[in-house]
C-alpha cells in the first residue's frame, strides 16, 4: 500500500479572478439538445482546437445484462472487448458530454458540454439503429438525478456514423460532380455497339443544346414547351438539365468522354443508383465559365449543408477526431466501444482490429483508470467521485476547476457531472504523477512522451504496469499474482446458491488433484471458476472429468450434474456470442456446438480447419 | 406504440355545438402516485362492466426488419415473431375502459383508465437485469404523439408477473428454511479466519472487555436498581443500548466491516449468553445488534423470531411490488369480456409481462389464454368478417381511428349535430372521478386510454348495428353469451397480413373468408414445403436475377415467386415440393466443388462470394425462433450459429424425378399456372425453349467466339434470342453483324400458353423488359425472333399456318403449313437482301 510516487511539494495557489466553483453541483455545464446544436458548434469547434485534452464520458442506456457480461478479471483482454462489443452493440447512448480542458499549474480549466442523443430515424432509412435495449435500473437512476426524457427523445441530436453516412450517400440518389478520379485515363478500344452508343448520344446533346442556346429567334412558347417535351431537357436547379440513361458503367465513362467535347458549357454530373453504380448521366448547361465555377461550387455548398445535416452529433466526433488532441476518458473500454459502433463503423470481430481502426479516428485515448494504476492499488474504481476522495485522502494535489462556459442558467437541470470530475481527477493525477504540469510550455515533446505511456491501454490487469498478453488473466482482487488461462478450470452444473467456500470444502476432498493448493470462485450464480496453483493439473482434473475412471466423491458430483470446460470454452462462448443469462447454460451450448463440430468434422473442410486452429491454441496456451 | 395505419383525419370539437366547458377528453391517468385508490374504484366499475375495453401502447414492434409479418409467415412462424415482440418489447402505457349500460339515463358509462406502467426490478433477485428493446421509430412515433415519457420513467406504476411472483417467494422462503439455525453465512466463512495480526487482536480484546462490561452493568441491573449506564453510550454511539425483541442489546453504530466481523467473532467465542444479528431496518439498511439471550432455547427462539420477522417482511415487499398486476388479475378474476382491436399481440404482450414466459407454440398459448380470459372480441375482425357491419363502414378501412370515426360520429366530433341523430346510435357518457361528461373535445390518439375508449365505441355502436338491443339486455346475462356475438367472441387475427384468424377457444385456424376481402394482394395459397430461404448471397443480386438465375436451371415455371425477407435473404417459392431438395442439392454440390464445371454452372452468379447460403422452410423458423435479433437476417442467421452452407432435406429418387418431370409439362399447358404468375411485370425466363438445363451466362470473351464458331446448326441460331442476356449481348456485339445492333428492340420471349397471347420483350439497349399482349400469338407460340421486331409464330396444331409477324407494324407474311418446316430470316423480312432460311425434315 506504499505509493510509487511522493505527495507532490506544496504549491502557492494562484489567484484567480475568474468564478472557480469547486461544488460539482454548480459546474455550468452546458446543456445542447437540436435547438441550440448548430449554434454551439463554432463555440465548440474554438475550444477543441485551443484545448490540451478533451474528456468524455457517456451515458448509456445500460452495461451489461448479467453478472457474468461485466467485464471481470478473470477476463483476458480479448474477452473483455468481446463483452463490451456485445454491450455497445446493443445500447444507446443518451447523454455525450465532452469537455475541451487546458491544464495549467494546479489548474483545470474546462469547457464542459453535455449533448442530449437520440438516434432519431431523420432519413427514414433504419439509422442510425433500427432499435436498442434499455435497462430499467439504468433509467430509474437516470430519472432519480432528474433527466428529462421527452427532452431526450423530442429534441435529442441524432447522428449517423461514417459507414452509415457513406451508403446513405449513395442511397439518396445526390448529383455527384465529377471528379477526375471516376474518369477513366484509358480510353477503352470502342466496339461498333459503343459507338451507336456515342453518336445517338451526341446528336440528343446537341440537338438539345442548341435548342436551349437558340434564344435569338423568337419561338412561340407552345413550341419551345414541346421542343422541351420532345428533347428530354429538365430544370437543375435554375438551369437547364438533360438526363442521359445508362445501364453499365462503361456507357458512364463513354458518356462522360463524350460531354469532354462541350465541357465549355456543359457540366457532367453523376445519378447514383439505389443499389449502388450509376443510374444515369446528367448534363447541366451552364451559360458562361464563371456560371460554371458557381454551379460547381454550388454543388459544394448542398453537399456540405446536406451531410452536416445527416450527420448531426458527429460533426463533434469528427471535430475532436480531427483535433488530434489525447483524449481521457474513465472506463475507456467501455467508452470506446461505443463511440467507435455509433460513430465510426460495426464494431470488428477482435480487439486488435479494433485498436488499430480507433487509433485512426482518436490516436491518443488515456484512461484515468490506467493512471490510477501507477499510483498504487486502488480497489474498486469504478466510481469517480470515491476515486477522488481517495486520492484527497491520501495525497496532496489541490486541482482549482474554472468553468469560464456561460452555462443556459435557466434551464433546469444540469447533467454530465461525470466529464467534469474526469478533468479533476487527471488533473489531481497529473499532479501527483508529475506529467504535466508546467511541461506545457517548457517542452511538447517531454509532455508527449509522458503521456504516450499512458495511452491506448485500454484494459489492463489492475494492479500491473505492463500492458497484459492475452495468456495471463488475473485470479481475484485481492491476490495479485497472475494466472495462466490454462490453470483455469469453469466448472458449473451444481445446486444453485451454493457460496464459494462451500464448494471449495465439497472440492477438496474429492479428487488429489485438489491436495494442491487451489481457489474457487463463483463467476454467476451457475458457474465458478476453480484455480489450480500448480500447472498441468487443470488438464489432469480436465480428463479425470471426461474419462470413466472418475471414481469416489467427485463421481457422485459429476452423476449430480457437475460440468468442467477449460478457459477456451469460455472463449468459444464470447466470441460465438452465446450471451447466455446464465454462463452454464452458454458453456453447455458452447460444448454442444463444439462436438456436433468434431462429429460433422469430415463434412466440411471449414470445420477441419477450426478444429486444427483450436488444437494450436491449446497447445501454445 | 401501435401498429395502425397512418391518421388521415384529425378531428377537431365543434365547441361552438358544446355548452360545457370541458375543454379535453375526460381520462383518468394513473401513476404510482394515486394507484391504490385508482385501483379501488376500477374494481367496483369492472365487476359493474358490460364489457372492458383494453389498449396497448409499446416500445416497439418488430426486434428487427425481417421479423415484420409478411405473407409468407405460417402460422407457427407468426406465432414465433409475435412471441419475439411481446418478450422484447415493454408495454409503457395501459388503457383500460369498463363500459356499463346505465338503463336509466339509456346510455353506456364509462371510465376510461390511462395506466403509466414501467417495470422496475424492485426486489433484490440477482441474475439477469430487467432489460427492454425500444424500436427507434416507435418512440419517433409515441414522441409525435406527444407521449409523456417522464410520466411513465418516473412515476409509472411497477409490475411483477405470477410467475416472478412465484420465484421471489420461493426464493424466500428457500432462504429462511433451508439454512438452520446457526448457518449465518458471514459466520462459518470467519470459522476458519484467525486473529493474524497485532490490531486486530487489540481491538478484538477492546470490544471482549467493552461488551463483558456491558454485560455485567446489565445483569447488576437487573438484580439492583435501574439506573442507566452513560458509560456505555458514549464513544461516538457506537454502542447503543437498545431493546430488541424484548430483549437488551446493542446496536453497532460507525464500525467497519472487518471491525464488525472481528466483534462477531468475539461474541462467538466468548459470550454465550449474546448473540450476534443482522436485521434488516426500517429503511432497508442493515443494522448490526448484539442481544443479550437468556438461554440456548431463547436463543432459537430469538432467532426463529427474527427470521419469521424478516421472511413475512420479504413477502410484504413481493406483494407490494405486485402493482399493475393486479390490473390485469381483475380482469381476469372477473372473467368479463374483453374488448380490443387487432389485439393478439395486446395479448401476447399481457401474457408474458404479467403472467409468465410465453409458450413456444400457439397452441399452448392459446389454451393458457382461454383459461385466463374466457372471452375476448376484436372488434377489427367484428367489422371485416360482418356483412352488415361492413356495409356500415362503407368499405373504408378499419384502422381503429377510421372504424370509430364512422360508426360513432357523434362521439368522435364531440357534438350532438342534429344530422347525424337520423342515425341510431349508442349514447356514450365518460365519467372520471365522479364527474360524468358527454360532451368534450377529442382526445390525444395513441393515448392508451383513449383508445381503449374508442375501442370501446365502437364495439358498442357495432353491437346496436348488430341488432343487439342493449335496453332488452338483462344486466345479469353475459354480453359474451349473447347468440348475435357468439361466432365472433374468441376470434383474433393471427395476422393480418394474410388474414388469418385463430379462435382461441378451440385453437382452430381460418383464413378470412368474406367474398368483400379488401385486400389488395390475393395471393393463393402458399405451400411452405415448396419454400426455400436463401440468404448471404452478392447484395447487388434482386429479386429478378435470382429468379432468372434459378429458372436458368429448373425452366421459367419452376420458380412461382421471389419475396425479399430483407435487403440479404429472400425466399424463393417453387412449383413444386421436390424441387426444394433438388435445388439444395445442387446447391450443396456446387458449395463442395469448385471446379470449372460449377464456375460456368448458372447457379454461380447466386452463389458468387462464397456466403450464400439456402435451407428449408423449417430452417427459417428456427431462426425466428431465435432469441437474438440482429437487424440483417444473414447476421442473424450467423449469430444463430448456423455453420453450414445447405441444409440439405432428404431428396427424392430418381424415378421420382422423372414422374416429377412430366408432371410439370402437363401444370405448363394448366391455365391455372398462368394466372399465378399474373401478377408479376415479367414471365418466365425462356432458357427451357432449348431444353437444356445449362446455360452460358459468364463465359469468358475469347471461349465465346468460339462457341460461336460452333453453332452452325441454324436452329441454335435462331435461338440466339432465348440465351441468356450476357450471352446474347456480348455475341451481337463481337460476331454478328452491325445491322442487328442498330435495332433496339428484339422479343426475349413468348408465352407458350394457350390462352396467354402474352411476349416479353427487350430493348437491347436499355435492358428493360416490356411485357406486352399480342393478338398474333393466337393459337400459336413464337419459334424465333428477330432482332428488329419480327417474329416467328408456330401454330399448337401443325396443320396451321406459319405466321412471320411485326406487332410494330402490324405487318403479317404466312409462311405455310407448319409441317415439318423450320424457317429462320435474317433480318426484317421486308429488307430484299433478307434470307429465309426453309429446312425440310
Amino acid at each position: 500500500m506504499v505509493p510509487k510516487f511522493k505527495p507532490s511539494p506544496l504549491r502557492i495557489r494562484s489567484f484567480c479572478t475568474k468564478t472557480v466553483q469547486q461544488n460539482p453541483h454548480h459546474w455550468p455545464i452546458k446543456q445542447i439538445t437540436k435547438t441550440n446544436f448548430n449554434e454551439s458548434l463554432s463555440e465548440i469547434k474554438n475550444h477543441i482546437s485551443s484545448s490540451d485534452f478533451i474528456a468524455v464520458s457517456l451515458q448509456n442506456t445500460g452495461s451489461f445484462s448479467s453478472p457474468w457480461h461485466r467485464v471481470s478479471t478473470f477476463d483476458t483482454p480479448e474477452t473483455a472487448y468481446l463483452k463490451a462489443k456485445f454491450a455497445a452493440e446493443r445500447f444507446q447512448i443518451l447523454q455525450f458530454a465532452i469537455c475541451p480542458f487546458k491544464l495549467q499549474a494546479s489548474k483545470v480549466i474546462a469547457y464542459p458540454y453535455n449533448f442530449h442523443l437520440f438516434p432519431r430515424d431523420e432519413l427514414k432509412m433504419g439509422m442510425p439503429s433500427y432499435s436498442f435495449t434499455c435497462q430499467t435500473s439504468y433509467l430509474t437512476a437516470m430519472a432519480k438525478e432528474g433527466f428529462d426524457f421527452n427532452t431526450c427523445i423530442y429534441d435529442g441530436i441524432s447522428y449517423l456514423s461514417e459507414a452509415q453516412e457513406s451508403t446513405v450517400k449513395v442511397r439518396m440518389g445526390n448529383p455527384m460532380a465529377v471528379d477526375h478520379a471516376t474518369k477513366s485515363s484509358s480510353s477503352p478500344a470502342l466496339s461498333v455497339a459503343d459507338t451507336v452508343f456515342i453518336e445517338r448520344v451526341r446528336s440528343r446533346v446537341k440537338h438539345w443544346k442548341n435548342a436551349c442556346t437558340d434564344s435569338d429567334i423568337k419561338t412561340e412558347a407552345l413550341v419551345t414547351s414541346l421542343r422541351k417535351i420532345v428533347l428530354g431537357g429538365e430544370q437543375f436547379g435554375s438551369r437547364p438539365s438533360m438526363t442521359i440513361d445508362v445501364c453499365s458503367e462503361r456507357q458512364v465513362q463513354l458518356v462522360l468522354k463524350m460531354l469532354e467535347d462541350f465541357s465549355d458549357v456543359l457540366v457532367p454530373l453523376i445519378i447514383p443508383a439505389k443499389g449502388g453504380g450509376t443510374q444515369a448521366v446528367r448534363a447541366v448547361l451552364t451559360s458562361s465559365d464563371e456560371d460554371k465555377h458557381l454551379l460547381k461550387r454550388e454543388l459544394q455548398t448542398f453537399e456540405f449543408e446536406q451531410n452536416k445535416r445527416v450527420r448531426g452529433f458527429r460533426e463533434v466526433i469528427d471535430l475532436i477526431s480531427a483535433s488530434q488532441k489525447p483524449i481521457v476518458a474513465h472506463n475507456s473500454l467501455n467508452d470506446f466501444t461505443f463511440i467507435h459502433s455509433k460513430f465510426l463503423a460495426p464494431l470488428p470481430p477482435n480487439m486488435n482490429e479494433f485498436i488499430c481502426s480507433l487509433r485512426l479516428a482518436f490516436p491518443q485515448v488515456i484512461d484515468v483508470n490506467y493512471l490510477l494504476k501507477d499510483i498504487g492499488p486502488v480497489k474498486k474504481m469504478t466510481n469517480i467521485s470515491a476515486t477522488i476522495a481517495y486520492l484527497k485522502n491520501r495525497f496532496f494535489a489541490p486541482i482549482e476547476m474554472e468553468i469560464p462556459n456561460q452555462a443556459n442558467e435557466n434551464e433546469g437541470k444540469i447533467h454530465g457531472h461525470n466529464v467534469v470530475k474526469i478533468c479533476q481527477l487527471f488533473g489531481k493525477l497529473c499532479s501527483i504523477l508529475k506529467i504535466t504540469p508546467d511541461a506545457i510550455e517548457s517542452s511538447d515533446d517531454f509532455l508527449a512522451s509522458a503521456i504516450n505511456r499512458y495511452a491506448n491501454i485500454f484494459y489492463s490487469l489492475p494492479g500491473s504496469s505492463q500492458e497484459p498478453t492475452n495468456e495471463e488473466i488475473r485470479g481475484w482482487t485481492n491476490d495479485k499474482r497472475k494466472v495462466s488461462c490454462e490453470d483455469v478450470v469453469f466448472l458449473w452444473g451444481f445446486r444453485e446458491r451454493i457460496s464459494a467456500g462451500i464448494l471449495k470444502n465439497m472440492l477438496q476432498g474429492s479428487h488429489e488433484v485438489f491436495a494442491e493448493a487451489f481457489n474457487v470462485r463463483m463467476v454467476d450464480r451457475s458457474c465458478a471458476i476453480v484455480v489450480f496453483g500448480k500447472p498441468g493439473l487443470s488438464n489432469t482434473f480436465k480428463n479425470v472429468m471426461n474419462s470413466k475412471e472418475v471414481s469416489g466423491p467427485l463421481r457422485e458430483m459429476v452423476s449430480d450434474g457437475l460440468k468442467a470446460a477449460g478457459y477456451e470454452t469460455y472463449q468459444r462462448v464470447c466470441s460465438s456470442g452465446l450471451w447466455e443469462s446464465a454462463l452454464a447454460d452458454a458453456l453447455d451450448k458452447a460444448l454442444a456446438s463444439h462436438n456436433c463440430l468434431s462429429e460433422a468434422a469430415y463434412e466440411t473442410k471449414q470445420s477441419e480447419i477450426y478444429l486444427s486452429n483450436e488444437l494450436i491454441n491449446l497447445a501454445e496456451l | 406504440m401501435k401498429k395502425r395505419w397512418p391518421i388521415t383525419i384529425l378531428y377537431r370539437a365543434f365547441s361552438s355545438s358544446t355548452t360545457s366547458t370541458t375543454a379535453s377528453f375526460p381520462l383518468k391517468h394513473v401513476k404510482k402516485s394515486n394507484f391504490d385508490s385508482a385501483l379501488s374504484s376500477l374494481r367496483h366499475h369492472v365487476q359493474a362492466a358490460d364489457f372492458v375495453a383494453i389498449d396497448l401502447e409499446m416500445t416497439g414492434i418488430t426486434s428487427a426488419p425481417w421479423r415484420d409479418s409478411f405473407e409468407f409467415d405460417r402460422f407457427d412462424v407468426r406465432y414465433l415473431k409475435v412471441k419475439d415482440s411481446a418478450e422484447k418489447f415493454a408495454v409503457i402505457q395501459f388503457g383500460v375502459s369498463p363500459f356499463r349500460w346505465d338503463p336509466l339515463k339509456q346510455s353506456f358509462i364509462t371510465h376510461p383508465h390511462n395506466f403509466f406502467i414501467f417495470q422496475r426490478q424492485e426486489l433484490p433477485l440477482d441474475g439477469a437485469a430487467y432489460e427492454f428493446l425500444c424500436q427507434t421509430t416507435s418512440m419517433d412515433f409515441l414522441a409525435k404523439y406527444q407521449f409523456d415519457f417522464n410520466a411513465c420513467i418516473h412515476e409509472g406504476v411497477s409490475y411483477l408477473s405470477r410467475e416472478q411472483e412465484d420465484k421471489a417467494l420461493k426464493h424466500v422462503n428457500s432462504t429462511y428454511e433451508d439454512e438452520s439455525l446457526d448457518s449465518w453465512h458471514s459466520l462459518k466463512e470467519i470459522r476458519d479466519t484467525h486473529l493474524f495480526n497485532i490490531p486486530d487482536i487489540l481491538f478484538a480484546e477492546r470490544m471482549k472487555d467493552r461488551l463483558s462490561e456491558w454485560l455485567g452493568g446489565l445483569l447488576r441491573n437487573r438484580d439492583g436498581g435501574s439506573e442507566v449506564q452513560p458509560s456505555f453510550n458514549d464513544s461516538k454511539q457506537q454502542f447503543e443500548t437498545i431493546f430488541f425483541k424484548m430483549r437488551p442489546a446493542i446496536s453497532l453504530n460507525g464500525f467497519t466491516s472487518h471491525q464488525l466481523l472481528l466483534i462477531q467473532l468475539v461474541v462467538r467465542k466468548h459470550f454465550k449468553d449474546l448473540a450476534y444479528l443482522r436485521v434488516s431496518g426500517e429503511n432497508s439498511c442493515s443494522q448490526n445488534v448484539i442481544v443479550y439471550i437468556e438461554s440456548e432455547s431463547d436463543k432459537k427462539m430469538l432467532m426463529k423470531e427474527v427470521k419469521d420477522e424478516q421472511k413475512i417482511d420479504a413477502e410484504m415487499s413481493i406483494k407490494a411490488s405486485i402493482g399493475f398486476r393486479h390490473v390485469i388479475d381483475l380482469l381476469s378474476s372477473e372473467k368479463k369480456l374483453i374488448v380490443g382491436h387487432n389485439c393478439f399481440l395486446d395479448i401476447a404482450h399481457i401474457y408474458s409481462k404479467f403472467f409468465g414466459p410465453l409458450p413456444l407454440t400457439a397452441e399452448e398459448f392459446i389454451s393458457s389464454v382461454n383459461k385466463y380470459f374466457p372471452h375476448i372480441i376484436d372488434t377489427k375482425i367484428l367489422l371485416n368478417s360482418n356483412s352488415i357491419l361492413q356495409q356500415r363502414m362503407k368499405k373504408s378501412s378499419t384502422s381503429l381511428s377510421k372504424a370509430f370515426s364512422v360508426l360513432c360520429p357523434q362521439i368522435a366530433l364531440g357534438s350532438k349535430s342534429t344530422h347525424l341523430a337520423l342515425q341510431p346510435s349508442v349514447k356514450v357518457e365518460v365519467e372520471v372521478d365522479d364527474i360524468r361528461s358527454s360532451n368534450w373535445n377529442s382526445g390525444v390518439k395513441h393515448e392508451a386510454g383513449y383508445d381503449a375508449f374508442m375501442t370501446g365505441c365502437v364495439f358498442a355502436q357495432a353491437c346496436s348495428h348488430l341488432g343487439i338491443d342493449f335496453k332488452q339486455q338483462s344486466s345479469s346475462e353475459n354480453l359474451a353469451h349473447n347468440e348475435k356475438l357468439r361466432e365472433h367472441v374468441n376470434l383474433l387475427y393471427l395476422s393480418w397480413t394474410n388474414g388469418e384468424i385463430i379462435n382461441l377457444s378451440t385453437g382452430n385456424r381460418t383464413s378470412e373468408s368474406l367474398a368483400s376481402n379488401k385486400r389488395k394482394n390475393h395471393y393463393p395459397k402458399i405451400l411452405f414445403e415448396c419454400i426455400v430461404i436463401v440468404w448471404g448471397f452478392p447484395s447487388h443480386l434482386k429479386a429478378w436475377d435470382i429468379r432468372e438465375c434459378i429458372s436458368k436451371v429448373y425452366g421459367p415455371t419452376s420458380v412461382i415467386s421471389v419475396y425479399h425477407v430483407d435487403e440479404t435473404a429472400v425466399f424463393v417459392q417453387f412449383s413444386r415440393a421436390e424441387m426444394v431438395s433438388k435445388f439444395l442439392d445442387l446447391k450443396g454440390s456446387l458449395d463442395r466443388n469448385n471446379d470449372p464445371i460449377s464456375v460456368l454452372h448458372p447457379l454461380a452468379k447466386l452463389l458468387e462470394g462464397g456466403n450464400t447460403c439456402a435451407a428449408s422452410y423449417e430452417t427459417y423458423k428456427e431462426i425466428c425462433s431465435s432469441t437474438v435479433s440482429k437487424v440483417l437476417f444473414a447476421d442473424q442467421a450467423k449469430a444463430v450459429g448456423i455453420k453450414w452452407k445447405t441444409k440439405l432435406v432428404e431428396s427424392s429418387d430418381k424415378t421420382k424425378e422423372h414422374e416429377s418431370l412430366r408432371k410439370v409439362k402437363a401444370v405448363n399447358s394448366d391455365p391455372s399456372c398462368g394466372e399465378r404468375t399474373k401478377n408479376k411485370n415479367f414471365d418466365d425466363h425462356p432458357c427451357s425453349f432449348n431444353g437444356s438445363r445449362r446455360t452460358n451466362t459468364n463465359l469468358p470473351i475469347e471461349l465465346l467466339s468460339e462457341i460461336f464458331e460452333e453453332l452452325t446448326d441454324c436452329e441454335n441460331i435462331s435461338h440466339r434470342a432465348a440465351v441468356c442476356m450476357s450471352f446474347m449481348a456480348s455475341c451481337h456485339q463481337n460476331f454478328l453483324p452491325s445491322t442487328f445492333i442498330s435495332s433496339s428492340i428484339s422479343f426475349l420471349h413468348c408465352s407458350h400458353n394457350h390462352h396467354q397471347n402474352l411476349a416479353l420483350s427487350s430493348n437491347v439497349q436499355t435492358h428493360k423488359h416490356h411485357q406486352m399482349f399480342l393478338p398474333q400469338l393466337k393459337e400459336s407460340r413464337c419459334a424465333s425472333t428477330s432482332y428488329d421486331g419480327w417474329l416467328l409464330t408456330l401454330p399448337f396444331d401443325r396443320k396451321q399456318n406459319l405466321y412471320l409477324s411485326n406487332p410494330f407494324a402490324r405487318d403479317r407474311i404466312k409462311l405455310g403449313t407448319a409441317q415439318a418446316l423450320r424457317v429462320v430470316t435474317s433480318i426484317s423480312p421486308l429488307d430484299p437482301k433478307c434470307v429465309v432460311l426453309d429446312i425440310h425434315k
